[in-house]
Order: C-alpha cells, then sequence, then structure tokens
C-alpha cells in the first residue's frame, strides 16, 4: 500500500519530487492536509462573536459576513487600538482505522488507535495597518515532531464607493493557491475542515490544485469584489528554493521541483446574499509546469486545472443553519518528465475530483455534516503502480461528522478566548487506489481503511 | 413612548386578527414583536447586540428608542453619526433602516438596507422594547 508512511519513506529524491504532485494526498490527505484554522484574534478585532463569520461558530466555514471580512485583507475592526494580532490552536485526536495499517503511518506512533498531537499553531492574524492585514500560521506537527510555516496569506485591499456601489480592490501575496479564497468549496477550505493525521481521509492520487504545491511556493494575486456579489481574481506562483523550503521547515526532500513562468492561478464567482440565505458559483483554473530536477532544459510536467463549484447556506435566524457545497476539478497532465524517467506510461492523462458535502448545526453548537469525494483519472499501470490496483488512481467514499461547538457565541463563557470543538469523524471508503478489494496486491481492502477520527480543536 | 412603536405593526393588523385582538391584545403583538426578533436576528445581530453595554462591529442596541444618536459609551461611532443629531424616533429608525447610506452618509454601517417596510415596522417594535 502506498501509505502516509511508505511515501514518507520512499526512497530516491528524484523520485519522490516526480510522483510527489500526482500522489500529493498521500501526505495531504492522509496527513492533515485539511489543515485546521479557527483565529479568535479576528472575533477580538471586530468586536464578533465567533458564529458572525463561521457557519457553526468555528472556523473555517465562513458566512458571507466572514468572506467579506477576509475579501477586505482581514482589517475590519470595531475602531478600539491595543488589539494584539496573535492567536494559538491546538488539535488533538484518537485515531482508529478498520483494519491496522502494513506499517505504523510515522514514527513513534502505532500501527493503529494512535493518540496523537496533530498541531500546535500560533497565528499572526488580524490587522496590521488600515489597509493591510494577515493570517500567517506557524505549526508544531505532532506526529512528524517538526514545526513549519503553515498557510501565510497577506492581504492589502482598498474599498471604494462606485456609482454608490461597493468595491473591494485588493492584493493577496499567500503560499498556497486557493488558501486565499473566500469560499469553502475549493479544496484548501473544503470539507472536512480537519482530518486524520495518522488515518485516512482520501486516495492517494489528487490534482496538484489539491494540496500539491501547498506552503512551497510563493504567490501573488489581484482580485475585485463588485457591489458584494461579483468576485475576481488572477494570480501567478514560484516555486521557493529548497533552501528556503528548508528554513520554513518542509524539507529539502520533498521539493516539489520548479515551476515555470507560466504558473497562473483564476478565479471567478458570484455571491447572491439574501442575510438569511445566499448562494454562490463559481469557476476557477490552475496552469502550472513542473520541472522535477530545476535543471535547465529538462523535461517537466504540465498540468491544466479547471475547476467548477457551488455553494448554498441558509441561515436564517442563525438557530437552524444548513450548508450545501460542492466542486469539481478536471485536471489535464502532460507528463514529459516522467515518461523521459520511465515512470508513467502515458505522457498524457486526466484526473477528476468530485466533492459534495452538506451540513446542518443547530443553535451553532451541535453541528451534522456528511460529505461524498470521488477521485477518477486515467489508468497508468507505471504511474499508479505500488499501492495501486490495475494501473488505477480512483478513489470514492463518505466522510461523515457530528460536532459540539459549545463557545463562540455572544453570550458564550469566556469569550472571545475560549473556543473549542469536540468532533467524531468516520471516514467510509467505496474504493481506494483502484479497487475496492485487495488494491495493495496483500489483501488489504478498502474498507480496512475505514477511519474513526475523535479530535479536540482548541484556540484562543 | 412604547405605544409609539406599537402602532406601526398594529396598523397592518388584518381583518382576521381583530378577533384574537379583541380577546387578547398580547398574542398579536407578540406575534409581532417575535418576526421583529427575527428580522434582528437574521439581519442586525452579528454586529449588533441587545444586551446592555455589549458593543460589537456596532453599538450596543438596548434602549436604543429614543435615544441620541453616537452617544454609547465605549463605542467608536464615525465623525459622520456623531455630527447626524438625530434622536432615534420610530420614523429615524425606519428611514435609517430602510438606507443607511442616505440616512447618514460617510456613516460606517455597512449594510445596504430593508427594504420590506413591515419588516422594519416589527424590527423597529422590536427594538422599542429593549429596556
Amino acid at each position: 500500500m502506498m501509505n502516509q508512511s511508505n511515501s514518507r519513506r520512499a526512497t530516491g529524491r528524484r523520485a519522490r519530487r516526480r510522483t510527489a504532485l500526482l500522489l500529493a494526498s498521500s501526505a495531504a490527505l492522509c496527513g492533515g492536509m485539511q489543515s485546521a484554522h479557527a483565529v479568535p484574534s479576528f472575533a477580538r478585532q471586530t468586536g464578533q462573536d465567533c458564529a458572525a463569520c463561521h457557519v457553526g461558530a468555528y472556523g473555517p466555514q465562513l458566512t458571507p459576513y466572514g468572506m467579506k471580512f477576509k475579501i477586505g485583507g482581514y482589517t475590519d475592526t470595531d475602531g478600539k487600538d491595543g488589539k494584539l494580532p496573535l492567536s494559538a490552536m491546538v488539535l488533538a485526536a484518537f485515531t482508529r482505522t478498520a483494519k491496522d495499517q502494513a506499517d505504523p503511518p510515522a514514527d513513534h506512533t502505532h500501527r493503529n488507535d494512535n493518540l496523537t498531537l496533530d498541531e500546535a499553531s500560533i497565528f499572526l492574524a488580524g490587522r496590521l495597518s488600515d489597509k493591510i492585514g494577515a493570517f500567517v500560521q506557524a505549526t508544531y506537527d505532532g506526529v512528524e515532531q517538526r514545526s513549519s510555516l503553515d498557510h501565510a496569506d497577506i492581504r492589502l485591499a482598498h474599498t471604494l464607493d462606485l456609482g454608490g456601489k461597493e468595491a473591494v480592490f485588493g492584493i493577496s501575496v499567500n503560499n498556497n493557491p486557493g488558501v486565499q479564497d473566500p469560499f469553502n468549496t475549493l479544496p484548501t477550505w473544503g470539507f472536512p475542515y480537519v482530518g486524520p493525521a495518522v488515518g485516512f481521509g482520501g486516495g492517494d492520487a489528487a490534482t496538484l490544485f489539491n494540496g500539491g504545491l501547498e506552503h512551497r511556493v510563493l504567490g501573488a494575486s489581484a482580485y475585485a469584489f463588485l457591489d458584494n456579489s461579483l468576485y475576481a481574481e488572477v494570480g501567478t506562483y514560484r516555486s521557493l528554493s529548497p533552501a528556503v523550503q528548508s528554513r520554513t521547515g518542509q524539507g529539502r526532500d520533498e521539493d516539489i521541483g520548479r515551476l515555470g513562468g507560466g504558473t497562473a492561478y483564476w478565479r471567478l464567482a458570484w455571491l447572491q446574499d439574501w442575510k438569511k440565505q445566499n448562494f454562490s458559483a463559481g469557476l476557477f483554473g490552475f496552469n502550472a509546469n513542473v520541472q522535477p530536477d530545476r535543471v535547465g532544459g529538462a523535461p517537466s510536467n504540465k498540468y491544466h486545472d479547471l475547476g467548477v463549484d457551488a455553494s448554498y447556506q441558509f441561515l436564517g435566524t442563525r438557530e437552524h443553519v444548513g450548508t450545501l457545497y460542492t466542486s469539481y476539478i478536471r485536471e489535464r497532465q502532460t507528463r514529459n518528465d516522467l515518461i523521459a524517467n520511465g515512470e508513467a506510461d502515458n505522457r498524457k492523462g486526466t484526473l477528476n475530483e468530485f466533492r459534495i458535502n452538506a451540513s446542518y448545526y443547530y443553535r451553532q453548537t451541535w453541528g451534522v455534516s456528511a460529505g461524498r469525494f470521488a477521485t477518477r483519472g486515467n489508468r497508468d499501470a507505471a504511474l499508479y503502480g505500488d499501492g495501486y490496483a490495475n494501473g488505477s488512481p480512483d478513489s470514492s467514499g463518505t466522510v461523515l461528522q457530528a460536532d459540539w461547538t459549545p463557545w463562540g457565541k455572544e453570550d458564550s463563557w469566556a469569550a472571545p478566548w475560549a473556543n473549542l470543538r469536540l468532533g467524531l469523524q468516520y471516514t467510509m471508503f467505496d474504493k481506494f487506489n483502484g479497487a475496492r478489494r485487495n488494491y495493495d496486491g496483500n489483501g488489504r481492502d478498502a474498507k480496512d481503511n475505514n477511519t474513526l477520527f475523535l479530535f479536540a480543536w482548541t484556540s484562543f | 413612548m412604547m405605544s409609539l412603536f406599537v402602532l406601526p405593526a398594529a396598523r397592518r393588523l388584518s381583518a382576521a386578527c381583530v378577533l384574537p385582538l379583541l380577546l387578547s391584545a398580547a398574542p398579536v403583538f407578540a406575534a409581532d414583536l417575535r418576526h421583529g426578533e427575527d428580522v434582528f436576528a437574521q439581519e442586525c445581530a452579528e454586529c449588533h447586540s441587545v444586551r446592555e453595554g455589549k458593543n460589537k462591529k456596532g453599538p450596543s442596541l438596548f434602549a436604543v428608542a429614543g435615544r441620541r444618536a453616537a452617544t454609547v459609551s465605549d463605542f467608536a461611532y464615525s465623525d459622520a453619526m456623531r455630527q447626524a443629531g438625530i434622536v432615534w424616533t420610530p420614523a429615524a429608525l425606519d428611514a435609517y433602516l430602510a438606507n443607511p447610506r442616505k440616512a447618514v452618509p460617510g456613516g460606517k454601517m455597512k449594510y445596504d438596507g430593508l427594504a420590506d417596510t413591515h419588516d422594519r415596522e416589527d424590527l423597529i417594535a422590536y427594538l422599542a422594547g429593549l429596556k
């Protein structure tokens, strides 16, 4: 099987670089790609409750108010000085898989029934000046037992009045394509918002846009939000050098390689906010040319990701809140480098990801969520070899979650300092890495990866 | 003062409401207030609290009825609101809720306005009871 442990220990730096992008989820979905975020410093800065910006009174699921706060560059304030833009967060979990894993998923862990400190983070999060704000996270990964720069998004935003309509123009400098997006439909901020670091959250294959470049690139984008409805953004990214990646705690060995000059990210979305309810619909795209060996003239792999997404939220009086999100990403790959190194059979291929999920929250406290995910792609026996069945990257399954968020409302104890979510999540697989049964050739079935994830998530 | 705020809601009582009104005014009045409370929860509660002394992005709306604008302590009002010279009568609240930017140009409340007349009436009635 190609589990987190195996991917981490894969031999050969070159091979790892080439395949890392196509197998992004081996470290991402199994390794806590859905990095958790909830930032009380925003609440202290604005005087708002967590529930004003977040469905379920806990991040990262944003209401329109929260979306506008993010688009506005994290600068909105209640007008009082002396607010420190600092927060902290801890996520601890118990993880059980249906069948013991072949090897411990990481050093210092067991083959099953792991109690882990998944993340301990500090944030620089909030207003730095009238027009500049930041969301920068540094995380200690208790599973890997190392610290690194996590999500970073620094913004400059300016609001204008255009013919009686509000228009926000901004720039984001960030280290992860999609981290700057205000909607919860793209992979970076999509459901599940927290996932097992030592279990299974999805198959091993993932699109480049789904976490393949996170924290190993630096990009800038310009965006506009017109009349609280039309959102448009365009940007580009460059890969960080191995030395910089090392300094930011990402590690040199898992360097993705060099991004070509034509790397482009774009986003177009419409938000219709009626206060009681709202919906959004959008398109997004990401094109990148990745050269794993960083040598001039060496072959590269090209990725063209195109996505469509939509969301609906019923907020009402906030006593009963329901949400529905969906997205579809189609990735076209041209694998020149992989072909040249015998790591793929086919020069061209596609990988598609579909997600849909819904949630219900009662009194912003009690929540249930359910989601479906499916990854489908062209078969390639070399690319999807070890750990895959039939040369297929296909995986699909269901995620169920129930959670309790006792604080984060106006009358909550110690608001806005104390925030807590306790949750129970269960991920069930129909198919894993190409097959329902014996996907790894050693008798392991997809359902053996079903993962129970019990988490305690607090921030202050 | 309370009656001033109840009247707008009472004006639109339909014939079907007359009998219950004769039997007991409370159920009809409560229904409107309840709707006003719902409107508050849907439209206002993100930024305003009804608790005394609890300022959020906007000032506390406890006892807002009849209050002079920009007088809640420990809240940073815009210059425009401070200089508006408004007293929050039902008419002033109605005008402000309908179109905040027009009522107080340069104010900092980011709200497009509550278009529905009945919603405004019930909301104002609810706010009048916050004492």
